[in-house]
């Protein structure tokens, strides 16, 4: 278990083959494909309402790519100094290329905490979209609550090694607020340039007193927030 | 028959603007004529008609039988389009890299060319080139770069005499803002600026400019020129920059050529220019420095140079005049300097004792366009303070040296109201490089309207950046973390540089022109 944990940051990868089959004239990956990237054309991603998720990746794998014309290993590399060996038994000696057994739903994820507890929450808190895009998946059929999708997705995992590096392994909640305060600090650190002390120090007093440094509920970024807010809506904002 | 000087350059073949800034060199005034090629045949033969006059990179004056130095220069580049109607084969034109059979136009956002320097707001010339009719596509640019008015003046008229001769098959185009809102002019102008009635080589902003220039394999005066121009190396000595960052045909800082279309001798010894007519907004400049300085600890001088790496006076470098003080005694020693001694005060430097900052900002201009050695850095111990990260790359300057620029370029206009925007004035910039995408765009996205390289978060440069009032920029002129001081922070920096046209051209070598004008390009 513990290539997949990196302090208390966790990486998911889940392969769930997709069914050879199609429905109404369309093949099943094909739909699936087709459902993801509507999630392109959504203000923001389904994942982004997931507890803790630092970093989300969907996309069905077709087949493993083949570099190149493999070679045939010691054989091959004799018979390059000998060419009396015929080139069919040349041939008959190269492996062929691999191919998948079916086509595969790559869920590929980091995020804050336990497997379990994570997997929970995200049939929680979005259950109709994971049913709309993994029905099309063998074995999925006989899902139909939480400890259900717990079970299927801990099947379809395999060990994962590699980390989003742009995070640590803090509470999404902590580190959210962190970047938040971290805009906030630069931007109170320009208005109040120069300022005498007094007047500084009551600024600040202002400024924790507005964003809250230790009040995960109070002020932050949101989840999935990918924008800096343009000058005249957070105006608006603040006006509020 | 003379013999050729011994240069490790093919000086007969590469054109001269690629060598030479010609306004260091003598030619103060500069006209950029812009064509629309209509049909192959006669194109070619306007071609052919003013190739004898098209200015090498021979070197002038040496020798038993010198080449003479031309009154005025005559420097030729194309545009995709332009190559396409000159009828260049296909399967040569699909060697052309991807940007530039774009344009400059179609990557606006990859330049950050928005708001008022969105293409909308461009020269009609520019606006109506790569839209809906291709007859006003521009083709082909003639720079003509003149000692005089008279020298212009005249290479020009025999230039037009050539369009004449075409019969209609080349036309020239106009579309270029002047002044008092003139809006169809035949050309694009430019000249040396005049302080106190002398040429000089300021901007309208007032500061010295072109002097940083990258030194490759190839030119002369290696030891005079290449420290603080080549690349920076781990012993702290300079080494000339690969030569093919900046001529195709030639191995690269990678150690293989650059990407170009076939045939080699095409390609061989051209280079790729990018051509911006910049806008300076002097007003929000001066109104910017102004307010500014009413806060800023040092002198206004002071802050001028923070903007920029350079005092504006005489371009001396902040990494070795970093205070008013220093800058009096640099002023000192400069009086006294032999000119080989005055260009060494000027490029020969690093920011090995500056890796935080505090004497030239990480948002300067010439800090951002150049890093020299600075990017193998990390943070160190104290608050602000960043330290060398020696080993981290394969060379001090590995990130930087694919990234170096070639910069051609003469101010336009005239800042005739300084309360105002508005009005036509500011730099014909032209950019080589061998590969735009690599070199120019690179250094347009990532460092001038980017921080993230410099650790500077989303801090853009102060001068080019795209500063937008709807997401307020900022640039931090750091402080001596060993020091009492704090940081300075600028604020809502207003957008200073606004795009007014331009696009990507190649530069063919001597050798491609002529079997261009033939029709004699053969990929096969």
């Amino acid at each position: 278990m513990g290539s997949n944990v990196s302090g208390k940051a966790y990486a998911l990868t889940i392969l769930s083959p997709i069914k050879n089959a199609y429905v109404a004239g369309v093949a099943c990956a094909d739909t699936v494909r087709d459902q993801l990237e509507n999630w392109n054309l959504l203000q923001n991603s389904p994942m982004a309402r997931v507890p803790q998720t630092y970093l989300a990746r969907l996309f069905v794998l077709d087949d493993v790519f083949t570099q190149s014309l493999p070679g045939a290993g010691a054989l091959d590399t004799v018979s390059d100094f000998l060419p009396a060996v015929p080139d069919g038994i040349r041939r008959a000696a190269l492996p062929t290329p691999d191919h998948l057994k079916s086509k595969y739903l790559v869920f590929s994820i980091d995020f804050h905490g336990e497997l379990e507890p994570y997997l929970r929450g995200m049939w929680q808190a979005i259950a109709p979209e994971i049913q709309s895009v993994w029905q099309h998946c063998y074995g999925f059929d006989a899902v139909s609550d939480a400890e259900d999708f717990v079970a299927y997705m801990k099947k379809c995992q395999l060990t994962a090694a590699l980390f989003f590096v742009g995070s640590n392994d803090d509470p999404l909640g902590e580190q959210l607020k962190a970047l938040y305060l971290k805009q906030e600090f630069s931007r109170f650190a320009l208005e109040s340039q120069g300022l005498p002390t007094a007047e500084l120090k009551k600024r600040y007093q202002e400024f924790i007193a507005r964003v809250k440094p230790t009040d995960l509920t109070g002020p932050a970024w949101t989840p999935g927030q990918y924008a800096l807010l343009k000058h005249s809506d957070a105006r608006q904002e603040a006006a509020l | 028959m003379t013999k050729l000087q011994t240069a490790s350059l093919d000086l007969f073949d590469i054109q001269g603007d690629i060598v030479r800034p010609y306004g260091r060199f003598g030619f103060p005034f500069a006209r950029y004529v812009f064509f629309n090629i209509r049909e192959g045949t006669r194109g070619r033969a306007f071609l052919t008609a003013i190739l004898a006059k098209v200015t090498s990179a021979a070197t002038w004056g040496i020798g038993p039988d010198p080449i003479p130095k031309p009154l005025a220069t005559t420097n030729l580049a194309f545009t995709y389009q332009g190559l396409k109607n000159l009828e260049l084969p296909r399967a040569t034109l699909a060697g052309f890299p991807e940007e530039f059979a774009m344009g400059m136009k179609a990557r606006k956002d990859i330049l950050g060319d928005d708001g008022p320097s969105s293409p909308e707001y461009w020269d009609p010339i520019w606006r109506k080139s790569r839209d809906k009719n291709r007859d006003l596509d521009v083709h082909v640019l003639v720079s003509i770069n003149g000692q005089s008015m008279a020298a212009l003046e005249e290479r020009y008229q025999w230039l037009l005499e050539a369009v004449a001769a075409s019969d209609g098959g080349v036309v020239q185009l106009s579309g270029h803002r002047g002044h008092d809102g003139a809006e169809n002019l035949p050309y694009q102008e430019g000249h040396a600026l005049l302080e106190d009635g002398q040429l000089c080589t300021k901007e309208h902003f007032g500061y010295t400019d072109g002097i940083g220039d990258p030194y490759f394999a190839g030119l002369a005066d290696a030891s005079e020129r290449v420290r603080g121009r080549g690349k920076q190396m781990d012993d702290g000595t300079w080494a000339p920059l690969a030569t093919g960052e900046f001529l195709l045909g030639h191995i690269d800082e990678a150690h293989e050529y650059p990407a170009a279309p076939v045939p080699f001798l095409l390609s061989r010894n051209g280079t790729f220019m990018v051509y911006r007519k910049l806008h300076e907004n002097v007003a929000s400049f001066d109104g910017f420095l102004e307010r500014e300085s009413r806060n800023f600890s040092g002198s206004k001088a002071l802050l001028k140079a923070k903007f920029v790496g350079r005092w504006a006076d005489n371009g001396a470098p902040l990494t070795t005049a970093p205070d008013d003080k220093s800058k009096a005694e640099w002023d000192a020693r400069f009086a006294q300097a032999s000119d080989v001694e005055k260009d060494r005060m000027l490029s020969d430097f690093t920011y090995d004792d500056d890796m935080s900052g505090a004497k030239c900002p990480f948002s300067s201009h010439m800090r951002r366009i150049n890093p020299r050695a600075s990017l193998e850095f990390t943070q160190g111990d104290k608050p602000g303070a960043m330290v060398r990260s020696r080993g981290a790359f394969d060379t001090p300057g590995a990130l930087v040296n694919r990234r170096r620029i070639i910069r051609r370029g003469m101010p336009y206009g005239e800042a005739k109201d300084r309360t105002s925007d508005r009005g036509n004035h500011g730099i014909v910039i032209m950019m080589l490089n061998a590969d735009i995408g690599r070199q120019f765009e690179f250094v347009q996205q990532q460092w001038i309207n980017y921080g993230n390289d410099f650790k500077a978060s989303n801090d853009k440069e102060i001068l080019l950046g795209n500063h937008d009032k709807e997401y307020p920029s900022r640039a931090v002129l750091p402080a001596d973390p060993d020091g009492e001081r704090a940081p300075y922070f600028l604020r809502n920096i207003p957008r200073l540089v606004e795009t007014r046209g331009g696009d990507y051209f190649f530069i063919p070598s001597m050798t491609a022109l002529r079997l261009i004008a033939k029709g004699l390009v053969d990929p096969t």
